[in-house]
């Protein structure tokens, strides 16, 4: 009787959990567009991960086309700079960090010619003590 | 053995108190504190197993909207004859052929909005709202998005931005969902027809801007064979097949990157990327990609499943 009381809370609590955090990423994600201006033709998707600590990296592979101006937008909780991006080309060189520039939700990437990165985002440790949900969001424009 | 069935029961009983102490807390304020930390979580593969993605890899396939952009600043003329016509929306009946269809029509949308064709806009906006509600995605596509769209369809601009705000919407709700397969497969759809587009404008007018595009999906089908095997549908096997021998065309298709130090603005927040990429691409491969291409497009879009 006991046993299956806990086991129906763990089911639920799991249930329950995954629902909030599904909506935690939700409002980021709806916070995050204001990022992606007018201007900005959305990519159609909502990149998100749950970061379990600020050690733990989301990592992703995209190609940015040449004569392309993006806008890629990083959030994570209810405010701005809660996020660390970096910006790698396929042989590692680093090309941008926002962490250079006071953890700046969005930035903009003239692209001259087409070539395949690395985006990887983080958890600020200083500004974040546990767990989160990072919400990356991608706009274009021709150049 | 006894041991381990104990250590089970407590930890089941611990795993279950800490959860709902963190569902309790998590209804309060989102935002950790800063006396928080990540011992007050419980064991990292529970609530991995919770998310969509836990610090994985993500991912990213190019918007097909930024092809459509591409052919007409290249010249080619609109020609409705390419697109999948809105009429056969009804004949799609899985949710399989509805979601790469929603994709197909998404990436129409797109196409004829590039070229201000308002009439022929009107009709795609009907089959793709049609799919999407009986996919579910409704509440993407509610009244007063469908309302904006309507108000802007001769305004390209706006038509364009709408598009793509409309479809991050429906891949937001489909992942908070967790119906995150449905999501790969409306990328998938529109993946493939922006890869018709532009195979159909380089048979028009050969360019080297069209041909290298074309060359230039190697990663992004990369990323769509890895995103449709992550959901273990057997109903894409065949997808994943023929997807499978388009990447071994791809092979062939050579790149040389050449790495050149980026250049910052931070009054502008803008940063140049200055590398360049020299790519190498046979006309025979360019024939072999469009025959392939054209034989997975029509079998999803002639599809009456």
């Amino acid at each position: 009787m006991k046993k299956n009381f806990y086991k129906t809370l763990l089911i639920l609590s799991i249930v329950g959990l995954s629902n909030t955090v599904n909506a935690q990423c939700d409002s980021i994600a709806s916070l995050c567009s204001k990022h992606i201006i007018a201007q900005f033709i959305s990519d159609g998707q909502s990149y998100r991960s749950l970061l379990l600590n600020s050690e733990e990296m989301a990592e992703f592979h995209t190609t940015f086309f040449g004569e392309t101006t993006y806008r890629i937008a990083a959030c994570s909780g209810k405010t701005d700079g809660n996020l660390i991006f970096n910006i790698y080309d396929q042989d590692r060189h680093l090309l941008f960090s926002n962490k250079n520039y006071t953890n700046a939700p969005h930035w903009d990437f003239k692209v001259k010619s087409t070539l395949e990165c690395i985006i990887e985002a983080q958890l600020d440790p200083n500004k974040n003590a546990g767990s989160g949900c990072a919400v990356i969001l991608i706009g274009f424009k021709q150049k | 053995m006894a041991m381990n069935i104990k250590n089970f029961k407590l930890n089941s009983k611990i795993i279950a108190l800490c959860l709902v102490s963190m569902l309790i807390y998590s209804c309060g304020d989102p935002k950790p504190t800063e006396n928080e930390n990540a011992d007050d979580l419980p064991d990292t593969d529970t609530v991995k197993a919770l998310a969509l993605n836990v610090g994985g890899q993500l991912f990213s396939i190019p918007s097909p909207m930024q092809t459509a952009l591409l052919i007409q600043k290249s010249g080619v003329a609109y020609d409705k004859t390419i697109l999948n016509a809105g009429g056969k929306n009804s004949q799609y009946v899985s949710d399989y052929t509805k979601a790469l269809n929603l994709g197909i029509y998404g990436a129409d949308l797109g196409y004829v909005s590039m070229y201000n064709q308002t009439q022929d806009a009107l009709g795609y906006l009907g089959a793709v709202k049609n799919l999407a509600d009986k996919i579910g995605v409704s509440a993407a596509f509610d009244q007063s998005t469908m309302k904006r769209i309507n108000d802007n369809i001769s305004n390209k601009d706006s038509m364009l931005v709408l598009v793509g705000v409309a479809y991050r919407a429906t891949d937001s709700y489909l992942k908070t969902n967790k119906r995150t397969e449905i999501s790969s497969l409306i990328l998938t759809g529109g993946w493939i027809e922006s890869m018709h587009f532009s195979i159909s404008a380089y048979s028009s007018k050969p360019t080297d801007e069209l041909k290298y595009r074309i060359a230039e999906q190697k990663q992004a089908l990369g990323s769509i064979i890895k995103l449709i095997n992550s959901h273990n549908l057997p109903t894409a096997n065949l997808l994943v097949k023929d997807l499978e021998e388009l990447a071994k065309i791809y092979e062939g298709v050579n790149f040389i990157y050449n790495f050149v130090e980026p250049t910052t603005d931070e009054a502008k927040k803008t940063t140049y990327i200055n590398s360049t990429t020299e790519i190498s691409i046979s006309k025979a491969q360019i024939e072999q990609i469009a025959a392939k291409i054209l034989a997975i497009r029509n079998n999803i879009i002639n599809a009456k499943s």
